[in-house]
């Protein structure tokens, strides 16, 4: 709750800085390692969109993290733990990003 | 009227993160190091930390910072063992954030110190989000938890340094299997450094704190 509020003042600074008054959309993208449960943030923002802004499109983008295999060096995208290498099976090391949780857009009018 | 794009592309907890920024630049500059104890609640924070408050404290400067959605229990525990407690009731909040901490650590004299002990709330899931400053993470999980914990939970070991399984006394009254939580652990964080210990019986503490101790030591060497 407190991450979706934390986006409702986020919403809040940008649309003052701007002429345009009414938020339409907004754009969230979270990453698959970042340990926010999707679906818990979709429902709390969608308290907090409604309360503060009224009707707002919400897109949740999923971001993907990426490992790098220690045995093979095959780069590959990966959704969730354990890190299979697909080429030789080896846990792979090395994962980065995925980590994210922005805001990434508005939509006003 | 048509709708504008408007791109942001701004980290949501980009405030609290600064806050992280600048304990950890304070820390870092007195010399500090620094946990941030995530777990379940009931895994044994409070009681491993008895113990390693009483092992340490006499070689060690310590201080602990301890998060509760309510009552001022661990702290008043804590207190007992004769280090300086601050206690955070978050009424309500599932984990710390970082301006709590800093609140807090304002009331701690930190001239006077080598180890900063910050006992999140009992949670797997947000406490993992929240950067609080601190030097490493250290997860604990119990054996009474289940060993696909790891698996379930992945940010909270992934995020961490170490891993302390607790209670191991209790393994002979339970189908735990402790190699396949440490397999589960390691398939999500190879690099994961595991203690398991009982705070019961005493078994496993030593290595968990002079590896704790050899942190500090090194963290006072390089600043």
């Amino acid at each position: 709750m407190s991450l979706a509020l934390e986006i409702g003042s986020i919403c809040e600074q940008e649309l003052a800085k701007v002429s345009e008054s009414r938020m339409t959309a907004l754009g969230v993208v979270v990453g698959v390692f970042s340990g926010v449960e999707v679906e818990s943030l979709r429902f709390c923002l969608d308290v907090v969109l409604k309360d503060r802004f009224g009707d707002v499109a919400l897109e949740i983008e999923r971001e993907p993290g990426l490992a790098a295999c220690l045995s093979c060096g095959v780069r590959f995208e990966v959704q969730r733990a354990p890190f299979e290498c697909p080429e030789c099976e080896a846990v792979a090391h090395g994962v980065s990003g995925g980590q994210s949780l922005q805001v990434s857009y508005l939509e006003v009018e | 009227m048509s709708a504008e794009r408007v791109d942001v592309k701004k980290k949501v907890l980009s405030a609290n993160d600064q806050l992280a920024e600048e304990i950890r630049t304070d820390l870092t500059r007195r010399g500090i190091f620094s946990i941030n104890m995530i777990s379940s609640p009931g895994s044994g924070k409070t009681t491993l930390l008895e113990r390693t408050i009483d092992a340490l404290k006499d070689r060690l400067r310590l201080a602990v910072v301890a998060g509760d959605v309510q009552t001022r229990n661990d702290a008043e525990r804590l207190k007992r063992h004769g280090v300086p407690v601050e206690a955070i009731e978050t009424g309500g909040g599932c984990h710390l954030n970082a301006e709590q901490v800093t609140r807090s650590l304002e009331a701690i004299d930190r001239d006077q110190l080598d180890l900063l002990v910050i006992e999140n709330v009992g949670n797997l899931v947000c406490p993992s989000s929240f950067d609080l400053g601190e030097s490493i993470k250290v997860v604990l999980m119990s054996v009474t938890e289940g060993e696909d914990k790891p698996l379930k939970y992945p940010a909270a070991f992934r995020r961490a340094s170490a891993l302390v399984l607790t209670k191991t006394d209790l393994i002979p009254h339970l189908q735990f299997s402790a190699d396949t939580a440490i397999e589960n652990a390691r398939s999500v964080n190879p690099d994961l450094r595991i203690f398991s210990t009982s705070s019961f019986t005493g078994v496993g503490l030593d290595e968990w704190q002079d590896w704790l101790a050899e942190r500090i030591e090194e963290n006072r060497r390089s600043t």
